[in-house]
């Protein structure tokens, strides 16, 4: 039986999410590239980009919007359609982030760059939002469940750099302007990998039914303080 | 009850039934303070016409005081089902049953079962409205005139009531004497709706009773299930499913005579459980 056209616009719908996540991606690597090669060309290309994915994230939401007033969808259809729109924003955000990188580009230098190991946690976090977004495209729970687990990961890696940088002020020739910089970019790549575990919880609702979110905020927050004590 | 007291001496009735209200209420419904036990109980209940078994098997408990939606495509057996718990298709000489209804823990389908006393309780509103041709007034005070009211004063405070709600009193106050059948299709069926309630049910099933009317007469059909939710445990069965999530606290879904599946309402559309339901309620029925 070929698809109604409702569910076609379903279909069209989510093609049109996984379209602007590769533009957020390919922006974001961008960022990561023209930061390592303080490259200002292409810094004011990411920023332009930037407005584009606003602009089509504006547009998905309105005609998801539409989609729920007219058609009225329930069951799957429904968490398909809030689903994008949640992810939609999440793309919108992790596009910001990006800008936000640039924006310390003037800060930093390649040394301190490659003595963070940005490059590698931001690999890692794009790598995070790529598999977030092959999950709802597969409905597959597991591969969500996977991206959520990696989040433990960047923290690590976020929390050495605060470490680190905390240890490089204590420091006489500490540059403290460079290294609030490397903080926030640290800070930016970690929100990402956030923003990829959401999209992945929001994969698991989109699945289950179920709405994850929060339900193991006890045992991280309880994690967290027993690696802060120990720290 | 349902029986007289000779009848139910010699008869053994089960008790009502315990409530499994968490299961189909969603927390944000759950507003009626005193219903929630089990009013209406299916145990394996069939219903055949002559050989051919079009409801199959169902148990189910119907929850007081709560509203219950019906779906599932035509000739599914939902109407059927519903027209069974007033016993409606004792009309049809080749429909029979098999299992329990239970109505309050007594059987529906009981040897001392009054059917007189059933459809006083159990009221019914139909598709299409179908009021006597006779005065509003007489229109209501009809029911409780069968059941022994002839007092004047009496009947003009049942048909007061019942009018108000129904919702209708302010439409109608002015012109009781007035033939029915002049009143518009609306409010035609909120003045059934008024003649159900006149004999005080505590049941009240409604068989697709707004596909008739406009959406302005639906609305207001649809707000007074609202506003008798609480009060009277509500049946309704429905084409159209967005009426079915407004309306009701519950949903049972029906396909080819079988209970597929029953839910909150809130449960249902958003997160069926069977393959079955979803592909109803999302159109992708082949």
């Amino acid at each position: 039986m070929s698809e109604r056209p409702v569910h076609e616009l379903i279909k069209e719908l989510s093609g049109v999410l996984v379209q602007l996540s590769d533009k957020v991606l390919q922006n974001f690597f961008e960022s990561l590239r023209a930061m390592k090669h303080q490259d200002t060309e292409s810094a004011r290309k990411i920023r332009m980009v930037d407005d584009e994915i606003d602009m089509e994230e504006v547009d998905l939401e309105e005609r998801c919007l539409a989609f729920l007033a007219l058609q009225q969808p329930v069951a799957k259809d429904l968490r398909t359609i809030v689903t994008i729109i949640k992810i939609n924003d999440d793309l919108e955000r992790i596009g910001d982030l990006a800008v936000h990188i640039i924006d310390r580009m003037p800060e930093v230098n390649a040394q301190m760059l490659e003595s963070f190991e940005f490059e590698t946690m931001g690999m890692q976090a794009g790598d995070m939002v790529k598999k977030s977004i092959q999950a709802f495209v597969d409905k597959d729970r597991a591969q969500a469940e996977e991206v959520c687990a990696l989040d433990e990961e960047i923290d690590v890696m976020h929390r050495l750099v605060f470490k680190k940088v905390t240890k490089l002020m204590k420091t006489e020739d500490a540059d403290i302007d460079e290294l609030i910089a490397a903080l926030s970019i640290s800070r930016y790549i970690e929100r990402m990998a956030d923003h990829a575990a959401m999209i992945a919880r929001e994969v698991i609702y989109l699945v289950t039914g179920e709405i994850v979110r929060h339900k193991g905020d006890f045992y991280e927050n309880l994690l967290d303080s027993l690696k802060n004590e120990r720290d | 009850m349902l029986m007289t007291a000779d009848a139910r001496e010699s008869s053994q009735s089960a008790p009502a039934q315990k409530a499994t209200r968490d299961m189909y209420i969603p927390p944000a419904r759950k507003k009626v303070t005193d219903g929630g036990t089990a009013h209406i109980s299916a145990k394996e209940f069939s219903i055949y016409y002559g050989e051919f078994e079009a409801v199959k098997k169902v148990n189910t408990d119907i929850l007081s005081k709560y509203v219950t939606a019906i779906i599932g495509p035509s000739g599914c057996g939902k109407s059927t089902f519903l027209r069974a718990i007033n016993r409606m298709n004792d009309l049809i000489p080749s429909c029979h049953t098999t299992g329990a209804l239970l109505f309050d823990g007594d059987d529906i389908y009981g040897k001392f079962t009054d059917e007189v006393l059933l459809r006083k309780k159990v009221g019914m509103v139909f598709q299409k409205p179908n009021p006597f041709p006779k005065s509003i007034f007489d229109n209501i005070a009809y029911g409780p005139r069968l059941h022994g009211v002839n007092d004047k004063k009496k009947l003009m405070e049942i048909v007061e009531r019942s009018l108000r709600k129904a919702a209708i009193w302010d439409e109608v106050c002015d012109r009781l004497d007035k033939n029915a059948l002049g009143l518009s299709g609306g409010q035609q069926q909120r003045l059934c709706v008024a003649r159900t309630l006149a004999v005080e049910p505590e049941v009240l099933l409604l068989d697709e009773p707004t596909s008739a009317l406009d959406p302005k007469a639906t609305a207001k059909i649809e707000d007074l299930i609202q506003e008798l939710r609480g009060s009277y445990t509500i049946m309704i069965v429905t084409h159209n499913m967005q009426q079915a999530s407004r309306v009701s606290d519950s949903t049972m879904f029906f396909y080819e005579g079988v209970l597929v599946e029953q839910a909150s309402t809130a449960q249902l559309f958003t997160n069926p459980k069977d393959p079955i339901t979803e592909d109803y309620i999302t159109g992708r029925f082949s």
